[in-house]
């Protein structure tokens, strides 16, 4: 062997010796980064409900949601003198939802517009996650008791209402929500004497202007079945903080429980005819 | 002959080096439990997850040579309500970009408490929300069969992390964010 060579050997022994010092330590370590993604449950709109309408958002298993909405009659047009509408009468709303899972919530509530009692189920059954259209949909359905309506008895079977809802939601690029609801009611008045549908196609759109404060309006045509005069329309805001989210509205429908509100407005739509109206949920 | 000398010392570095060290990864079990606790003026609240991955690295003495690296899964942190679950993930932690929580560093100090039991001092960096932070954490190292117990308790403030202290309505937190660890880990297989 010739000295350049040894030279050379003894070169390469040292720098393998002295890398191998170095590199050992982070070599040995095993330990790999878990990269795995579970699927999770997508959340499109933040809140249960736009305004009148459902979206396909649920709770947490095993959380309850107060709600108290108040609709009040007086129009914009009746001015100062009703204070725009706050001095009433109004149109009250106390709801209570548990999430019996995290796609299922059992919700019963209270209107004071004929003491309409309620009990109704939504469920989230499919979504598609994915950057451009993520969408989800849900059914909702319930029965209402109308137990105080005016001339019949409260067990009089024309006091019960049905209604099912599909309910589409998508949210794009984490700012614009859009929900499609079509709406079936079945004895959709109560006081007809022959008992009536409505068939109803419910949208809205809700954009997030930031993560706390966004805008939405709601538009819920009748397609077929009674209508009670007018197309519903509701627009207005939305804070959510904490658990909590406070819309306030303008709509010329003050119903709010869906067997009564998805018949449809008193009023043609215009400013003057607006009401103001307020949604308050919180999570308890 | 050179050759041989050479590869003989070679292999039996890397021999040596696998005898003195030793490697626990965190064992996956529901027991571990990482809380973020927040004192807040109407409600204290939990953020609880056992979603906690990494690795203890040491040669014969935890002192020596030591490595070791911890992160939490923040997608996974649950308050109990699922509103606020989001509401942390997408105001505040901003998860989807920062899903991870890590702790890098180095065992700087073993002071013997009992046969099997170690107070540590650890040296390193805190990642949240993907600023880097510097900090010290005290903690107990206890050695179980063949098994390894990690309790820690420390404070890190939020702000240190560029993340904004929600302060609006029924949701004051506290800027210091109480964290409590207690993990186990077992031999790398």
């Amino acid at each position: 062997m010739q000295f350049g060579e040894k030279k050379i050997l003894s070169i390469f022994a040292m720098v393998l010796f002295y890398s191998v010092i170095i590199n050992a330590q982070e070599n040995t370590i095993s330990w790999k980064k878990n990269e795995e993604v579970k699927s999770e449950q997508l959340h499109l709109f933040h809140s249960t409900h736009s305004i009148n309408l459902p979206t396909t958002e649920t709770h947490q298993k095993g959380n309850i949601e107060f709600e108290i909405s108040h609709r009040f009659i007086p129009t914009l047009s009746d001015g100062i003198d009703a204070l725009y509408g706050f001095d009433g009468p109004v149109n009250i709303k106390l709801s209570l939802g548990y999430a019996v899972s995290d796609y299922f919530v059992a919700t019963i509530a209270r209107s004071n517009v004929d003491d309409n009692l309620l009990l109704k189920a939504k469920y989230q059954f499919f979504q598609f996650d994915n950057d451009v259209f993520p969408f989800q949909f849900a059914l909702e359905g319930g029965a209402a008791w109308n137990t105080d309506p005016i001339g019949r008895k409260s067990d009089d079977n024309r006091n019960f209402q049905y209604y099912g809802q599909l309910i589409f939601n998508s949210l794009i690029k984490n700012k614009i929500g859009l929900g499609f609801v079509p709406t079936y009611s079945y004895n959709s008045h109560v006081y007809c004497p022959e008992k009536q549908y409505s068939f109803t196609f419910g949208t809205y759109l809700q954009y997030y202007l930031t993560n706390l404060w966004s805008v939405l309006a709601e538009w819920n045509p009748t397609v077929s079945g009674f209508r009670n005069k007018y197309n519903s329309l509701s627009f207005g805001f939305e804070l959510e903080t904490g658990g909590h989210f406070f819309k306030i509205i303008l709509s010329n429908n003050t119903a709010l429980n869906p067997t009564q509100f998805t018949t449809g407005a008193d009023l043609p739509i215009s400013l003057k005819n607006m009401r103001i109206g307020f949604n308050i949920t919180r999570l308890l | 002959m050179k050759i041989k000398i050479i590869l003989y010392l070679f292999i039996s570095f890397v021999s040596i080096i696998n005898l003195v060290a030793s490697e626990f990864h965190v064992k996956k079990t529901e027991k571990n439990s990482v809380k973020f606790i927040s004192d807040a003026p109407i409600e204290n609240f939990e953020g609880v997850t056992n979603n906690i991955d990494g690795y203890l690295y040491y040669e014969i003495e935890l002192t020596n040579n030591s490595q070791l690296h911890f992160e939490v899964d923040l997608r996974t942190l649950d308050t109990g309500i699922g509103l606020r679950n989001r509401h942390m993930r997408e105001n505040y932690l901003e998860t989807d970009e920062y899903p991870m929580a890590a702790f890098s560093g180095k065992i700087v100090k073993a002071e013997k408490l009992s046969e099997n039991k170690y107070k540590v001092n650890v040296s390193g960096e805190m990642n949240i929300h993907g600023v880097n932070k510097k900090q010290n954490i005290e903690g107990i190292v206890e050695f179980i069969d063949d098994e390894i117990k990690i309790t820690t308790n420390f404070i890190v403030k939020l702000t240190d992390h560029k993340i904004d202290v929600p302060s609006l309505m029924f949701m004051k937190i506290d800027e210091n964010m109480d964290l409590q660890l207690s993990f186990n880990l077992e031999k790398a297989k």
